[in-house]
């Protein structure tokens, strides 16, 4: 793929790319920009490598995944270094401001998805909100198909679960 | 029932996506800032390196002031141990305990006889 197309795809899938960074750093706003640069600085150096075999969506969002992953280990390693204090950054999670203006269902479903397991979480992100199937999460999750439908039904319904017990 | 409520699922996720959206940061602003990352050492780097640098000077201070402390020997074989008892064992008389009586000039003056 030349760079120019390269932008142009990148482009095209910014929106949902920037909701997947969101649901990968826990809604922490800063945190999903920063990923997202990253993301975006591996794809335009080349050191991702779109190779055809999944589609460019999924392959980028594993990127992503990926990405919020190492980041959130640099922080937590930072916080052990000598002199983290002096750029210390608040705690990871949705920003206050933000978490104002979400409606009240949207503050529950968010509520409801922390407190799943984290692959769950991932997986019903993929499939409800990115509307990608369950083998397309599978992939980008970097998971079988087969624990990808375990975690898909699992998550459903402790969701469901969870956002039927807020409404009694 | 199930469709339903799969249905209730996705319109969830579909109101947060449309909220996340609002807050989209635009894409050139994005790319721009990333490739900003790419000239300038990131935030990390920096800590790094302000890290290793003072535990060099640190290394450094410790080596050289270690060479300059006069060091002081204790002979070992010179050491008394006194132990903060050891006054229990001082008895009345403990020299007697300690010499040898000389058993050959002890004996009766005849003058004072």
């Amino acid at each position: 793929m030349s760079p120019e197309a390269l932008e142009v795809e990148l482009e095209r899938l910014h929106p949902a790319a920037f909701g997947w960074a969101l649901a990968c750093c826990g809604g922490d706003r800063a945190a999903a920009e920063d990923t997202l640069q990253a993301s975006y600085l591996k794809a335009l150096d080349g050191r991702a490598r779109f190779d055809g075999r999944a589609t460019f969506r999924t392959s980028f969002f594993s990127v992503v995944r990926r990405t919020a992953a190492e980041q959130r280990r640099r922080r937590a390693l930072w916080r052990w270094l000598p002199m983290a204090s002096v750029t210390a950054t608040p705690d990871d999670g949705p920003d206050p401001a933000v978490a104002l203006t979400r409606s009240e269902g949207t503050r529950r479903l968010l509520a409801a998805l922390v407190r799943l397991p984290r692959r769950q979480r991932e997986v019903l992100y993929l499939v409800f909100y990115q509307d990608l199937s369950i083998a397309e999460a599978a992939d980008v999750a970097g998971i079988s198909l087969g624990t990808a439908r375990t975690h898909y039904e699992r998550g459903k319904a402790a969701l469901k679960k969870q956002l039927d017990g807020d409404r009694e | 029932m199930i469709e339903s409520k799969e249905d209730e699922l996705r319109e969830r996720f579909t109101a947060l996506r449309r909220e996340d959206a609002a807050g989209l940061p635009p894409f050139s602003k994005t790319v721009a800032a990333a490739r900003g990352r790419r000239a300038a050492p990131g935030r990390g780097r920096l800590l790094v390196l302000a890290t290793a640098a003072a535990l060099v000077v640190a290394a450094l201070v410790f080596v050289f002031r270690g060479h300059d402390r006069p060091h002081m020997t204790i002979d070992l074989a010179a050491v008394r141990l006194h132990a903060p008892t050891d006054f229990l064992l001082k008895l009345p008389g403990a020299d007697l305990l300690r010499t040898v009586p000389r058993l050959g000039r002890v004996g009766l003056d005849r003058r004072t006889l």
